[in-house]
């Protein structure tokens, strides 16, 4: 049946909308890669430069690896303590187990400057030996287990518990069938949650705020709110902001072209 | 059923639970008792009070009103806006969708990049200060209105709005608009009397988690919505009075109050959306 006048003007219509309202979310993004490039010329006038990123190249790299440093040791943990965890609330029943996952959830829902707030608070009252490099990756960790959690919850669900039964039943061990059997099944859904941790760690701002002053360790967002409120708007803040969005953004690209949106459906996105 | 089989989940959960308890409930159960003491006095000899909660109304209660009242109008923004958007990702889109669910990905990237973003945009001279000098308005004005800071609210909070509308959105049975059309409904009359009444949990969901996420936006306040916004919003005013005043019990205070806010607003937007996944 071919589609009638009315009907692709309703899907013109359509698409425009979701066009629009999408090139409107990434203004943010467009708006500092251009800003980082528009460099003013003495006399007046501006002209096209690549030069701000090369002035931020001995200030603000070392605080980006810092911050990369942060979010990859961060999703090492909440891989090994979120596989597991996940494991158990889809293959296991157990007394409490709603109460249990509705409890974790608390942590995503509380905001992030009360959570914050009670870390420090935590940091210097209890866990003095935080108050550096490892109260950021342990504030990370427990922040955003839950999303490891979930990722993993999704993908466990796609995976029939027939497959682990036949491993074993074939001789494999308990080790073997979860590393040659479960594991390379659920792969792609550890990854999505590796994704989310990632983005979300490596860019994670108000925690890194608070956590800056007693630890003396200034991840790059901290950098950039840092200095906005010091210069405002110049060129090279613009590339220390596109610089970040940008390693985020082709993160997101490649695991989208090698993983696709499957196992981030029901998370995060429809 | 062994003894054994029990122990399993529990082994596979412990580091989870420790990991949680550790850093999330005993660091709240401290905010909690911090906000009943006086100023910094928890540190050295704990002086109880109950003054920290008393001021939360004669003191702060008009940065909670300007609190709620952004985060609410950015949360209603978010359904303008988000609704319609997820109707169509979730009817219409086939061609593309991946590209508009990557999008979708970058506010996730935080608030400080929004709050650049816009800030830049509205600045005189920046890429839209022509348009709002034809319009004869200071874009200065503009930067530091109200408006600003609940749009920038809303473009942080609007992945999550869609998320929660559109789950529901595919949770509705075709067949039952089908029938609809079949038993002679228009299509306006579908959508009112149908679909729009069995979405409604996913847009309550989606209203109340855009409320909870706005309010521990923090770039947002500082550098736009101006003096108004940038000194009351509640999650600036924590950071100040925590740690440049060092009154810790108030602070805590109003952190406690936020979170319990925050937990109950979660509490029901999970109800409604029917978002738990166990």
């Amino acid at each position: 049946v071919k589609p009638t006048d009315a009907e692709k003007a309703k899907q013109f219509v359509s698409y425009a909308y979701v066009a629009g309202v999408s090139l409107f979310l990434l203004v943010p993004l467009i708006v500092s890669v251009i800003r980082s490039v528009t460099v003013a010329v003495p006399g007046g006038g501006t002209i096209l430069s690549i030069e701000p990123y090369f002035d931020i190249m001995e200030s603000f790299w070392p605080k980006v690896y810092l911050s990369l440093s942060i979010a990859i040791t961060t999703i090492l943990i909440d891989t090994a303590i979120g596989v597991p965890a996940a494991y158990a609330f889809v293959r296991y029943n157990f007394r409490g187990k709603r109460a249990l996952f509705t409890l974790i959830n608390g942590i995503w829902y509380v905001p992030g400057i009360c959570y914050a707030l009670s870390l420090i608070l935590a940091y210097y009252l209890l866990y003095k030996w935080f108050l550096g490099y490892w109260g950021f990756i342990a504030a990370y960790s427990a922040g955003f287990l839950l999303l490891m959690l979930m990722t993993c919850i999704v993908a466990f669900k796609y995976v029939d518990p027939c497959y682990e039964e036949s491993a074993s039943c074939l001789g494999a061990g308990r080790f073997t069938t979860f590393f040659k059997v479960t594991l390379p099944l659920i792969g792609p859904g550890v990854s999505a949650g590796v994704l989310l941790i990632f983005v979300l760690a490596f860019n994670e701002f108000i925690t890194a705020f608070l956590l800056n002053l007693p630890t003396r360790l200034m991840t790059a967002p901290v950098k950039v709110f840092a200095d906005i409120t010091r210069a405002r708007s110049t060129p090279y803040i613009a590339a220390e902001a596109a610089v970040l969005q940008l390693i985020s953004l082709a993160v997101v690209i490649i695991y989208l072209r090698v993983v696709g949106t499957k196992y981030l459906r029901g998370v995060i996105l429809v | 059923v062994t003894i054994r089989d029990r122990l399993k989940p529990l082994t596979l959960l412990t580091p989870a639970i420790a990991l949680e308890v550790g850093l999330f409930f005993i660091p709240l159960v401290l905010l909690g008792l911090v906000s009943f003491t006086s100023r910094d006095s928890f540190f050295f000899q704990p002086i109880w009070t109950t003054e920290n909660y008393a001021d939360m109304v004669t003191v702060y209660g008009f940065d909670f009103q300007i609190t709620f009242m952004l985060v609410i109008l950015a949360a209603f923004v978010d359904l303008i806006f988000g609704f319609p958007f997820a109707y169509i990702m979730t009817r219409r889109v086939r061609k593309f969708s991946d590209v508009f669910r990557a999008i979708m990905l970058v506010p996730l990237f935080g608030e400080l990049y929004i709050a650049y973003g816009f800030y830049y945009v509205f600045l005189p001279g920046g890429p839209l200060g022509f348009i709002f000098e034809a319009l004869g308005v200071s874009a200065v004005k503009a930067m530091y209105s109200l408006q600003t800071a609940v749009i920038a609210l809303a473009v942080y909070t609007f992945p999550f709005a869609v998320y929660n509308i559109g789950i529901s959105l595919q949770g509705i049975d075709r067949a039952i608009e089908d029938s609809a059309r079949c038993l002679g409904a228009g299509s306006v009359e579908t959508f009112v009397k149908v679909t729009l009444p069995m979405s409604l949990p996913g847009i309550m969901g989606a209203w109340l988690v855009s409320i909870g996420w706005g309010l521990g936006a923090f770039a947002i306040p500082t550098l736009m919505g101006g003096a108004m916004v940038s000194q009351r919003m509640l999650s600036v005013e924590m950071y100040s009075i925590a740690l440049l005043q060092l009154d810790l019990g108030t602070a805590s205070a109003i952190g406690v109050i936020l979170a319990l806010i925050a937990v109950i607003i979660f509490y029901f937007s999970l109800k409604a959306s029917k978002g738990a996944l166990v």
